[in-house]
């Protein structure tokens, strides 16, 4: 705890150009995230309208989704973990974390494509109902956010990597990190939600 | 040396360069949506006449010097999106946006400079993909800029709808994302870096009106990207999002069930309204600022008229279906988005009252920029009257797809941005290039505008009362609209004068670049931050960071520089208003 305390202040004690910097990137994190919500949000109710249309029909989702949906949920707490261990300046457990963070985000979009292709296996395409055409849609723009969050996960790494040398810098590129992440989980959960149940 | 002019000059980083790349990025499309409108009012007001010498420059559109049906909706597509999206976005929003939001608010830069630069590129690119999709086979996109499905899905319902709506698609597409940016830049640089002193309550309306439209703009034009995928995959990959059952194209039964048509226009409309509002709060901010200059008094009602920026913009995402009114919406959805599109009215007809008692009691000094500004009064409230019309779902039954409408949106959309442009470039072009601008010229200017445009558009709500519905390629065939070729031929009479007049602009324009008299730092006496460094101002802006003392509207006092105070002049000078 005293650790934690130690890095967080260290972080805090050095105000004008990393902290504004900082501040400015957080703002431009949460607005982005903003319109990425009014994205979702939008095909969310495309979604609910369309459904009342008389040619609506279920279609089969395949299974891999929850495994997938498994390997999201622990690439975020590998996350967490990451970015606790760098604040006990835990570097190396630091860095496996990250690793781990990093393989779970590849891991998820491999596992999205597999489950794609087991649809299409089973002869569900685009326009074979506009549930499926939906599903594919919205799974697709997920994941296109999900790879540019890797990016920003592999940005993160990177520091962790050098963490030692630059308490502050690190921190600050780990909020950013685990904010869009966890984010994109959520929306995730939220998204599987609906085309499962819904 | 060319690397340094290419740093300096083409990729940028600074953000008074980008805004004026934005801004003659912008002017070079308005010369293209000008065009295009010539050539709809030369079909109007003289339909099958024809017109050999464009016979030989548009030998696809006209042959034989007449326009073809087809060609028509493409360009009627064309203009409305350039001039929506291209010129007036990029000039007054991204380009004043960015070239006035930093200096005003006391920076050096934008908070994301190298983002600022790629939004630029970005954007660039998709205008040039927007005109490239002239070019293609089928011509470009002729479903009107609201591109409604089934005419934009089907690529066999219009030649415009082969690759020229894809086209279309892809460009907005990379405009969402551009404006994205720069939206996002912009409200950063407000929230982050003012200069100590500048509270929000003490920022310039043009600065909070670029901080509304950009957060309408983050929160509004997604919906549309969303929309835009969907569309596309109904157009390439068979889906029926937008598509019904049913359908028959060019005597063939699509093979798409149950899709809604409606659905896009709801999505549509989610970002077009707001759109709207993006385009006319930094057109009301900037007239509003420039008001005071040529009163030489305090503006009235500053911080209601900041609250009322703050209820447009809401307002304004929550009023869509107004344009939908005729899609069969039950009655209870109708009066519910009547009812707040008067609400909406409240707040906008305070600002244009608070714009007016700024007036009271002034001797008005009637430079250009007061001319414009003036004249952006005029318009708004032109334009809104007919709004208060159409935002009654009864009347509005009448009144959809008239010319009424096409009235109405030009003043508003098309007028008060028009003028608040012109008032903007005339008002900072000393600050941006170092030189003035011709007065003689400016108000010559001013008159072939305001006179015309006004003629023009005031004359279209008329044709719409008559019953003249919108993109109509002729009148000929229909005896009830026989009255009105008269009326057809004045405005286009009255648009070639609105357009020759623009002649004027350009020249005045550009031999001032290279040749108008050096002007000071402070040419107009005016009290915003800008104000108080070099023009054009060096890189980063300030020589020292500036300390805000004061607001923004200190006028009517005594100072050794005359009857102002800049923001920084500290109270120990002249007592503090606000
Ligand atoms: C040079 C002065 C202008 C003239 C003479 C002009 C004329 C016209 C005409 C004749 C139409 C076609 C109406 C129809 O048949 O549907 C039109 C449509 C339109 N204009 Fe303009 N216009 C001008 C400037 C502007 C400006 C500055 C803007 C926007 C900022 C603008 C935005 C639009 C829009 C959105 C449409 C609707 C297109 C559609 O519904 O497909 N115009 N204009
Ligand atoms: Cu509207």
């Amino acid at each position: 705890m005293n650790m934690v305390m130690d890095s967080r202040s260290l972080a805090a004690s050095q105000p004008g150009a990393v902290s504004l910097r900082e501040d400015q990137l957080r703002l431009g994190l949460w607005m982005f995230l903003a319109t990425v919500t009014m994205l979702f949000a939008a095909f969310v109710s495309a979604y609910i309208v369309r459904r009342s249309g008389t040619d609506w029909r279920q279609v089969q989702l395949p299974a891999m989704l929850w495994v997938n949906t498994l390997i999201l949920a622990v690439s975020s707490v590998a996350l967490e973990a990451a970015s606790r261990s760098g604040f006990r300046l835990r570097w190396r457990q630091a860095e496996l974390a990250m690793g781990a963070a990093l393989a779970g985000g590849l891991g998820f979009l491999a596992g999205q494509f597999v489950a794609w292709r087991e649809m299409m296996a089973a002869g569900i395409y685009l326009p074979t109902s506009p549930h499926a055409s939906f599903f594919f849609v919205i799974t697709g723009a997920h994941a296109l956010h999900v790879v540019a969050a890797l990016a920003v996960l592999t940005w993160g790494a990177v520091a962790t990597r050098s963490g030692a040398t630059d308490v502050p810098a690190w921190a600050a590129r780990m909020e950013l990190c685990r904010t869009f992440w966890h984010y994109l989980g959520a929306v995730w959960l939220v998204l599987f939600a609906l085309v499962s149940l819904y | 040396m060319t690397n340094g002019f290419v740093r300096r000059y083409i990729f940028s980083t600074d953000h008074k360069i980008i805004g004026i790349q934005y801004i003659l990025t912008g002017l070079i499309m308005a010369i293209v949506g000008a065009w295009l409108a010539v050539l709809i009012r030369l079909q109007l007001g003289w339909p099958e006449h024809q017109w050999v010498f464009l016979s030989r420059l548009l030998p696809k559109g006209m042959p034989s010097g007449v326009m073809t049906p087809e060609f028509y909706l493409a360009v009627v597509t064309m203009h409305g999106t350039i001039m929506v999206f291209f010129f007036i976005s990029y000039v007054l929003v991204s380009g004043f946006g960015n070239y006035l939001v930093p200096l005003q608010v006391g920076a050096r830069d934008m908070a994301f400079p190298f983002l600022n630069m790629l939004s630029y590129w970005i954007a660039l690119l998709s205008a040039v993909v927007m005109v490239l999709s002239f070019f293609v086979e089928g011509g470009a996109a002729a479903a009107g800029w609201t591109a409604y499905p089934p005419l934009s899905a089907v690529a066999s319902a219009v030649p415009g709808s082969q690759m020229g709506q894809t086209l279309w698609i892809l460009s907005m597409a990379l405009f969402i994302a551009s404006f994205t940016m720069s939206g996002l830049n912009i409200v950063a640089t407000v929230f982050s870096t003012r200069a100590p002193g500048l509270s929000m309550m003490r920022l310039p309306l043009t600065v909070w009106s670029f901080f509304i439209a950009s957060i309408l703009g983050l929160l509004a034009f997604p919906p549309l990207t969303a929309g835009a995928v969907m569309l596309l995959f109904d157009r390439h990959f068979g889906t029926s999002f937008f598509l019904p059952s049913g359908l028959v194209v060019a005597g063939k039964l699509l093979p798409n069930t149950g899709g809604s048509p409606l659905l896009w226009q709801h999505l549509f409309w989610f970002l077009g309204h707001p759109e709207v509002y993006v385009l006319i709060l930094p057109a009301l901010g900037i007239a509003f600022d420039i008001l005071p200059a040529f009163t030489r008094k305090p503006v009235f009602g500053y911080r209601i008229s900041v609250w009322c920026l703050v209820a447009v913009g809401c307002l304004s995402m929550i009023v869509w279906g107004h344009h939908m009114f005729v899609s069969g919406m039950s009655p209870f959805t109708g009066e519910y988005f009547s009812l707040v599109t008067l609400t909406i009215t409240v707040p906008m007809t305070i600002f244009g009252v608070n714009m007016l008692a700024s007036l009271w009691g002034a001797k008005l000094e009637l430079r250009t920029p007061m001319l414009f500004a003036l004249s952006v009064i005029a318009m708004f409230g032109s334009g809104g009257f007919g709004g208060l019309f159409l935002g009654n779902a009864t009347a509005d039954m009448q009144l959809h797809d008239t010319y009424f409408v096409v009235g109405h949106f030009h003043m508003m959309i098309g007028g008060v941005t028009l003028l608040a442009t012109f008032a903007a470039i005339y008002f900072w072009f000393p600050k941006m290039f170092g030189r003035t601008m011709n007065e003689t010229l400016g108000r010559l200017h001013f008159w072939f505008t305001f006179g015309p445009f006004f003629v023009i558009f005031f004359m279209q709500h008329f044709l719409g009362l008559q019953g003249a519905p919108r993109r109509y390629y002729a009148f000929t065939a229909f005896d009830y609209l026989r009255d009105t070729r008269g009326q057809n031929l004045a405005i286009s009479i009255a648009a070639l004068l609105l357009v020759s007049g623009q002649l004027l602009f350009l020249v005045n324009f550009v031999w001032s670049l290279f040749g108008g008299l050096a002007a000071k730092a402070n040419p107009w006496q005016a009290t915003t931050l800008e104000w108080t460094t070099a023009s054009p101002p060096p890189h980063g802006n300030f020589e020292t960071q500036p300390v805000v003392e004061r607001w923004a509207y200190e006028y009517g006092v005594q100072t050794t520089d005359g009857d102002f105070a800049v923001q920084t002049v500290p109270a120990r000078n002249v007592p503090v208003t606000a």
